[in-house]
């Protein structure tokens, strides 16, 4: 009744003649989609970098003029001296950029979108026009973000998690389009995210090579997969809330302003109903992936795959009962509150599990120091810290006193840099070979880390310190306060560390860039990875294979006594090996 | 009578692939997005009911601003149109393409009747008065919250939720019509519906009725409580 | 697959959702109970008509256990969102 096409050699496909803008520009190929996604969201990571950039100058400087600062508007920045209006805008659309725009599409929409038909054996995504529209959607949204930027009142400025009334009234917050272009550009990343969920949920579930069985998928694919949940879920509350505060904004309504029997928290909830899913979704990916690298530096199979792979459905399912630890102190039910400080601490448990395998991994592996096993074991560490510091807070009565200090700011950018962003410089040069076909340059990269890894540290840490003498966040000018006078010269450090920073990456940006076409050229399998990707040659062709591979193991074979190599490919297959049982096709 | 396999495998993927959950793409694909408009109807939803059950004094007795009648008419209309969308996907199941057309184009027309009655019912609405805001100064209804028929504090809440919530509503219901005209004139009228390959009435059909399910419950909770 | 299954009597559940749409009108317009009642039963005819559609015409009794389990997950998440929102208003 069925047929199964038992190939043990991956025939990689060879045939297209698609136009230039059919093949790069509006392409259904998921991979240029990954790529598209690739190179857009790093421009953004630029842009929030740039901001993050002004606002540690005038924390460090208050009141100086900033170099360059010429090119600023006089409404923003008169003589280069950012005003507190200029301030807050460069606050709400740093978070902004780098969560929505950067972090967020780097993870879900570059590696979703290029590794998971390759890992886990087909074609492409189950629907690549959906998936073409889901980038354009993205791209329009980041153009409607930027523009923002340079209209008449500014841009949004009530922090990225836009409280209301303060976002929804103009005479609240002293900005108009600037906030509604907000508003706007959000309904379409939550439609980009939605139809890419869409996408990355169908194709898991059933268009997997034969063989290639729940339980054999690599842990970058798992963790894709259930982002991909969180996000289908998560996001429309997001889009919702954001419709309702547009609405506020443009026709009158009153869903958030107390003084016509509106709900100031209610925006709070919907904000954080999403929000807290939201965090997982910039996690999960870069933990899988960094799983995966882990494993092949290691030479070792994974440690405790199957407890890796609950783990990552228990934060996701615990992930939406804890929102409300954004709002330990907005007033909320006390009694609601307790509930979710318990959530919170129970939340940290599969995490854990997670980090004491990666370590399991690498004891007593034949450790292989490559530029994304740097990063990954940065990330580990790094991520650890971060949720450290997220145990106190999860302590409501510890989170009355550092809420909304660079306490938290320390804690989000642990997570978020530490974690998420060392994963991607982990993932990047990785994938690279299978993406362009050639190697980014491993000399630099170790540089770029090395260097990346001491100045953030050096940027982050004191933030920690910051926070619990009571240095709030978002504030223009910590000098006002006599009791935080003594923190201005941490202040200094933190900021002249964050230029060396940025400076560091453009090390990075230098070497991808230069690597395109001057990168040594990569064979198919450069990391010696068992995944099915690195049976394809490198770039990846059109179409991926020409028929469908089977699999006959799962993704984590290394040192494995069957075979001399120190890895096993999960398509090849040994004289042992039995096909796998009768698969669904059509006839 | 049975609905066999083989017809599901010819609308999956030429391609040998693992067993998945044993529903063809399309159809798989019209669950998930099914699921996140769940979320986004919740969120609306869940938005008036918390304000409504927090709200600054009372709420404006069912019957006085909208329509019953009408609306009542408008959701038997939706009703019957989910009747003749099931009605077309059994006909294409059975291999009978005409019959298919027919219930088809009846939903079609079902569909845009429901939109046109409700775009009626806007206008008399903003016309009396009831506007997202709220109340209009000057308007009829104006004169009923002086009289004190309508409760001043929370007319602001009513209008921002009814809108919204009958706005979107609406909104994916004019998508579906778009959708369902789109595939009549593209699939069913050409013959490309068959009884081994009908996958898009199938996925169409879901997204209406699940249209017509939060209709279900938007009129209870909106028009008659 | 959807499991091997007589086809419901579409007609049949069209006439039960006539019948309890006229049951919500006149259990909201003339019925004299009191309004925590009519809220409570007015939603439950509103469930009833929904899992009528969701069930019958979106054919989810006859699909496999993990489809059903996919569509109905958004719910749960929702009533938490709505309890949580609504406990705001109860201290």
């Amino acid at each position: 009744m069925t047929t199964v096409a038992a190939t043990s050699h991956p025939v990689p496909a060879h045939h297209d003649d698609r136009s230039f803008i059919r093949k790069y520009v509006f392409s259904t190929d998921h991979k240029i989609i990954g790529i598209q996604f690739l190179f857009v969201s790093l421009f953004f990571l630029l842009v929030g970098g740039l901001l993050a950039m002004q606002m540690r100058w005038q924390l460090a400087f208050p009141g100086k003029p900033m170099p360059g600062g010429g090119v600023l508007p006089e409404t923003m920045a008169p003589g280069g001296v950012i005003l507190p209006e200029y301030y807050i805008q460069l606050v709400t659309m740093h978070g902004t950029f780098m969560v929505f725009f950067a972090i967020m599409p780097l993870l879900v929409g570059v590696y979703a979108n290029f590794l998971i038909p390759l890992k886990i054996g087909t074609h492409d995504m189950a629907f690549p026009r959906i998936n073409m529209w889901s980038f354009w959607s993205f791209f329009a949204a980041g153009f409607v973000m930027l523009s923002s930027l340079f209209v008449p009142d500014g841009a949004a400025r009530a922090g990225w998690t836009m409280y209301a009334p303060l976002s929804a009234r103009h005479d609240y917050s002293g900005a108009s389009l600037g906030q509604e272009l907000w508003s706007v550009s959000i309904i379409l990343v939550g439609l980009s995210s939605i139809l890419g969920s869409l996408n990355y949920i169908t194709t898991i579930i059933n268009n997997r090579a034969p063989g290639m069985t729940w339980f054999r998928m690599p842990l970058s694919v798992w963790s894709l997969f259930i982002t991909a949940i969180l996000g289908l879920l998560a996001l429309p509350v997001l889009s919702g809330a954001a419709i309702m505060l547009l609405f506020d904004q443009i026709i009158g309504t009153h869903f958030f302003d107390p003084a016509a029997g509106g709900q100031a928290l209610l925006w709070q909830h919907l904000f954080w109903f999403f929000g807290h899913p939201e965090v997982y979704i910039l996690i999960l990916p870069a933990m899988g992936m960094v799983s995966d690298i882990i494993a092949n530096g290691s030479r070792k199979p994974i440690f405790g795959y199957h407890s890796m792979v609950f783990a990552i459905v228990a934060i996701a399912f615990l992930g939406w009962i804890v929102w409300g630890h954004h709002m330990f102190v907005s007033g909320m039910n006390p009694t609601l509150g307790s509930s979710f400080m318990v959530s919170t601490l129970v939340i940290a448990v599969p995490s854990a599990v997670k980090t004491f395998n990666w370590m399991g991994t690498m004891w007593r592996g034949n450790l292989k120091f490559t530029v994304p096993m740097l990063n990954a074991i940065a990330f580990v560490a790094m991520f650890v810290i971060g949720g450290l510091s997220g145990i106190f807070m999860a302590a409501t009565p510890v989170d009355m006193f550092i809420h909304d200090t660079y306490f938290i700011v320390a804690h989000l950018h642990y997570v978020l840099f530490g974690g998420s962003l060392f994963a991607l410089f982990a993932a990047i040069p990785y994938w690279y070979p299978k993406m362009f076909g050639r190697l980014m340059h491993e000399g630099w990269g170790k540089v770029h880390f090395w260097l990346t890894f001491l100045f953030y540290n050096l940027t982050f840490f004191p933030m920690h310190i910051l926070g619990m003498g009571g240095h709030m966040r978002r504030i223009y000018d910590p000098t006002q306060y006599d009791f935080l006078k003594p923190y201005q010269p941490m202040n200094e450090f933190i900021s002249i560390s964050a230029f060396l920073l940025f400076a560091t990456q453009i090390i990075f940006f230098v070497n991808f860039w230069w690597s395109l076409k001057k990168g040594k050229p990569a064979g198919l399998n450069p990391w010696q990875d068992n995944g099915l990707e690195w049976t394809l040659p490198s770039p990846a062709p059109h179409g991926n294979w020409e028929r469908v591979p089977t699999v006959y193991r799962g993704p984590y074979e290394f040192s494995s006594p069957q075979v001399p190599e120190d890895y096993l490919p999960q398509t090849r297959k040994l004289p042992g090996d039995r096909e796998p049982a009768a698969v669904s096709a059509a006839h | 009578m049975t609905h066999a396999a083989a017809t599901v495998d010819q609308m999956r993927p030429p391609y040998p692939a693992e067993r998945g959950l044993d529903v063809y793409n399309t159809k798989l694909g019209m669950w998930v997005f099914l699921a996140s408009e769940v979320m986004f109807f919740a969120a609306l939803i869940g938005t008036y009911i918390i304000l409504r059950f927090g709200a600054p004094g009372e709420w404006a007795r069912p019957g006085i601003v909208l329509n019953i009648k009408i609306t009542a008419f408008n959701t038997f209309l939706l009703i019957c149109s989910s009747v003749s969308m099931v009605k077309a996907y059994a006909a294409i199941q059975d291999g009978d393409p005409k019959k298919m057309r027919f219930w088809l184009l009846l939903t079609i027309l079902g569909g845009a009747t429901f939109v046109g009655i409700q775009v009626y019912e806007y206008i008399h609405l903003i016309e009396h008065g009831f506007v997202p805001s709220g109340v209009r100064e000057g308007s009829e209804l104006a004169e009923l919250v002086a009289k004190g028929t309508l409760p001043a504090a929370t007319m602001g809440l009513y209008g921002s939720t009814f809108f919204t919530m009958t706005g979107f509503h609406g909104f994916h219901v004019t998508c579906g019509v778009i959708s369902m005209t789109y595939l009549y004139l593209t699939k069913a009228l050409p013959g490309k519906y068959t009884k081994q390959s009908y996958g898009g009435i199938e996925t169409v059909g879901l997204y209406w009725h699940f249209v017509d399910l939060v209709w279900i419950i938007l009129f209870t909770i909106v028009y008659l409580i | 697959m959807e499991t091997a299954h007589k086809r419901p009597n579409y007609i049949l559940i069209w006439v039960y959702l006539a019948v309890l749409t006229a049951a919500e009108l006149g259990l909201a317009f003339e019925l004299p109970i009191s309004r925590n009642w009519k809220l409570i039963l007015l939603l439950f005819l509103a469930v009833w008509k929904a899992a009528l559609v969701g069930l019958f015409f979106m054919h989810l009794k006859f699909e496999r256990w993990n489809l059903r389990i996919m569509a109905v997950i958004p719910l749960p998440l929702a009533v938490i969102f709505i309890l949580a929102g609504m406990s705001e208003h109860i201290w």
